[in-house]
């Protein structure tokens, strides 16, 4: 038999991805079921985990506030990077500078990012509190505000993320033939109704692309949460993946860890799902 | 043992193997032999000196010591510890977390090792060092906490000092007074700092002044202590030095950057460590004076204390080279040289001797007094880790406007939902 040579260029990525992804994953679903003693060993719990963190509220609130902080993030990411995008798409003086300009953030590790935006932020040593009580606005909290930290989190993640997503949808861009909006121009069609009718619905799929790649990262978020707020002021940025990272290695819980994680796959999963659906090309 | 362990530790292995084979290719061969340790991330000038003594006078042993900031040490520990393997060999614990160490088996039994010597060690220390009758851990240090006092913004503000006798011990509702009088948060200039503003061991005193106990007898259920009233009624006033009466910065909660505030003469009081001494001796710009720790009105003065401790991994294959590690750092003059590269009040008897020339005069007779009269040690809890964990995060947002009542039963809960597994 003669075996189809697609599959000797797939096979280094399938292996990686089950090595590195599958196999982890099947680990963690495994050991949800599990707890540990006391001496390290595995007691089979059975469905207890599930429970416990299920009836959790404090859980279901971490959840909400992840929701949440996605629905805003998500959104304002897609619209930004595409917007992004537009305005360094076509070639002009300085362009390759706008592009750097927006690309240098992502080349900063998350770590870094929230330690230069803790500093830029502090309310009382922070430049950005110097300028706004210069400007007459007065000192703000940021992510020392209970009211303000989700925001700023928003903030840090946004300003981080665009560069990264506009380069998708640059390569989007890029890929709609020019003799479309040609064609259209020579219609009498406006900016706004190429945008409308002929960018827009040409790029479906990459901005698909990047509503579900964003919400996985998104859904994910955790160093800011460790560096900056751990979770707090008062529950602000409970996000999941900082509760499960506590449960884990300060409560010594790696049991109970791994259902919540299991829970947040499958979650992410069904989101996912529903943006594909939503932004599904209807060719 | 299930499979499941068994495939962990089988993962733990190749890991581990694959490492040793990476070191072995680079490395000469040599009869040496090598430790790895898990340090305290003290500053490298603090730590090198005795790791480069005990190489001099051990060449066929070979230190490879990794220093990790406090607060990723117990999460790192946590995760190196929990894959039970060998490594590290030698670790720094922190001393409230003996019991939890032992209880998991995370610690050497030194007792048969020590057992002709244990009169040598501070009752205090020794007794952190200590679970269930046996001695697990070398004292490396203690502690004990002092009221830093800037003189000149004292003065400026026309407010009487603080007298530096112990029977002159003031109380924290004089703190406040004071500090409300000098306090002037919109030119950042504070009344009175708790260095470790977000920790249970800076914190526990406060409830403890009151009178409150902090966990139940058998160390299982925070609910009823937590959330008592008098430890309640403490947070509170701890929350409103940084809300209602604003003398305090909130969110400040990483230990330097508080010390800097008051080094910089930003602020009038500070609750600190005897650590703070050599920085201010060496190069403080400002007059100060160190007193005794507040007490609440009516009530009893307590002090934190304890402090690092060495613990050896039972898995080590090394036990001979960890033990003759242990043995150098627990002699007279090895924690003395310890003491003037870090000066944590000593844990060995003879040293508060050896030591006479610097140990004598204020402020360490205060703070002698406070380890021997005043000090009471975090609860030797198996669950401490959760327990503090869990504290340090509800003491955060009190401190940033949280109610203390409602978030302390939060936190309860919390703690007992954790600390159940120990049952």
């Amino acid at each position: 038999m003669r075996i189809n040579p697609a599959y000797y260029f797939l096979a280094p990525a399938v292996l990686g991805l089950t090595v590195f992804k599958l196999i982890p994953i099947g680990i963690a679903v495994v050991g949800s079921f599990y707890g540990t003693s006391l001496m390290g060993e595995s007691v089979f719990r059975g469905i207890e985990n599930y429970r416990s963190i299920l009836s959790d509220p404090d859980l279901l609130s971490s959840l909400g506030i992840t929701l949440l902080f996605n629905l805003i993030a998500n959104p304002l990411q897609v619209v930004l990077s595409l917007a992004a995008a537009l305005l360094v798409f076509r070639p002009g003086p300085l362009i390759g500078l706008f592009r750097s300009v927006l690309f240098v953030p992502v080349t900063l590790s998350l770590v870094l990012t929230a330690l230069i935006w803790n500093l830029l932020f502090d309310p009382f040593l922070g430049p950005v509190n110097a300028i706004l009580e210069a400007v007459g606005v007065g000192r703000q909290g940021f992510f020392k505000d209970e009211a303000q930290a989700m925001g700023s989190m928003v903030w840090l993640a946004t300003w981080r993320g665009v560069g990264y997503w506009m380069l998708f949808m640059l390569a989007g861009l890029y890929a709609i033939p020019e003799s479309l909006h040609e064609a259209a121009k020579i219609d009498g069609a406006s900016w706004w109704q190429r945008f409308r009718h002929i960018t827009l619905p040409l790029m479906r799929r990459p901005i698909g692309f990047v509503l579900v790649a964003a919400t996985a990262i998104n859904m994910l978020f955790f160093a800011p949460v460790y560096v900056i707020t751990a979770g707090g002021p008062n529950g602000a940025t409970d996000f999941i993946m900082f509760r499960i990272y506590q449960t884990a290695f300060n409560y010594i819980d790696v049991g109970r860890a791994l259902a919540m994680s299991t829970v947040m796959l499958v979650v992410v999963l069904l989101v996912a799902l529903v943006e594909l659906r939503l932004l599904r090309s209807e060719d | 043992m299930s499979k499941l362990t068994a495939l962990r530790r089988f993962g733990a292995r190749l890991a581990m193997g694959l490492a040793t084979a990476t070191v072995l290719s680079t490395a000469p061969a040599s009869a040496e032999t090598k430790l790895d340790i898990v340090w305290m991330g003290w500053a490298e000038e603090m730590v090198k000196p005795l790791m480069d003594w005990f190489e001099q006078e051990n060449p066929d042993i070979k230190l490879n010591y990794q220093r990790i900031p406090y607060n990723e040490l117990l999460s790192s520990l946590e995760v190196r510890l929990g894959a039970r393997t060998p490594e590290p060999d030698i670790y720094s614990a922190d001393a409230s977390l003996t019991a939890s160490y032992a209880a998991r088996g995370h610690l050497m039994d030194l007792t048969p090792h020590f057992k002709d010597q244990l009169d040598r060690f501070d009752g205090a220390a020794l007794q952190a060092a200590s679970y269930q009758g046996k001695m697990y851990a070398g004292p490396f240090a203690t502690s004990t906490q002092l009221m830093y006092v800037n003189v000149d913004l004292f003065k400026a503000a026309g407010v009487e000092l603080p007298g530096t006798d112990i029977k002159d011990r003031w109380t924290w509702e004089q703190v406040l007074e004071a500090a409300k009088k000098i306090a002037k948060p919109q030119d950042n200039v504070w009344g009175i700092l708790l260095e470790q503003s977000d920790r249970p061991y800076q914190l526990l005193p406060l409830m403890q002044s009151k009178g409150a106990k902090v966990v139940s007898d058998d160390g299982l259920t925070a609910t009823g202590y937590v959330d008592g009233d008098k430890f309640v009624e403490a947070t509170q006033f701890y929350g409103d030095l940084f809300g209602a009466n604003k003398v305090s910065p909130p969110g400040l909660f990483e230990l330097n950057l508080v010390q800097e505030v008051f080094h910089t003469g930003r602020a009038a009081m500070m609750v600190g460590g005897t650590w703070n001494l050599d920085r201010l001796k060496a190069g403080a710009k400002f007059e100060w004076i160190a007193v005794p720790h507040p007490y609440f009105e009516g009530g009893t003065p307590v002090t934190s204390t304890g402090s690092w401790q060495i613990g050896i991994n039972p898995r080590t294959k090394n036990p001979e080279a960890a033990l003759k590690f242990m043995d150098f750092f627990m002699r007279d003059d090895v924690q003395v040289k310890w003491f003037n590269l870090r000066p944590y009040p000593p844990v060995l008897k003879a040293n508060w001797g050896n030591l006479s020339d610097k140990l004598s005069g204020q402020p360490w007779e205060i703070a002698r007094y406070e380890l021997q009269n005043t000090a009471m040690p975090r609860p030797p809890i198996p669950g401490f880790r959760e327990y503090e964990e869990i504290l340090k995060l509800a003491f955060r947002d009190i401190q940033q406007g949280a109610p203390a009542k409602e978030r302390l039963t939060q936190a309860a809960r919390e703690i007992d939902r954790e600390l159940a597994k120990y049952k």
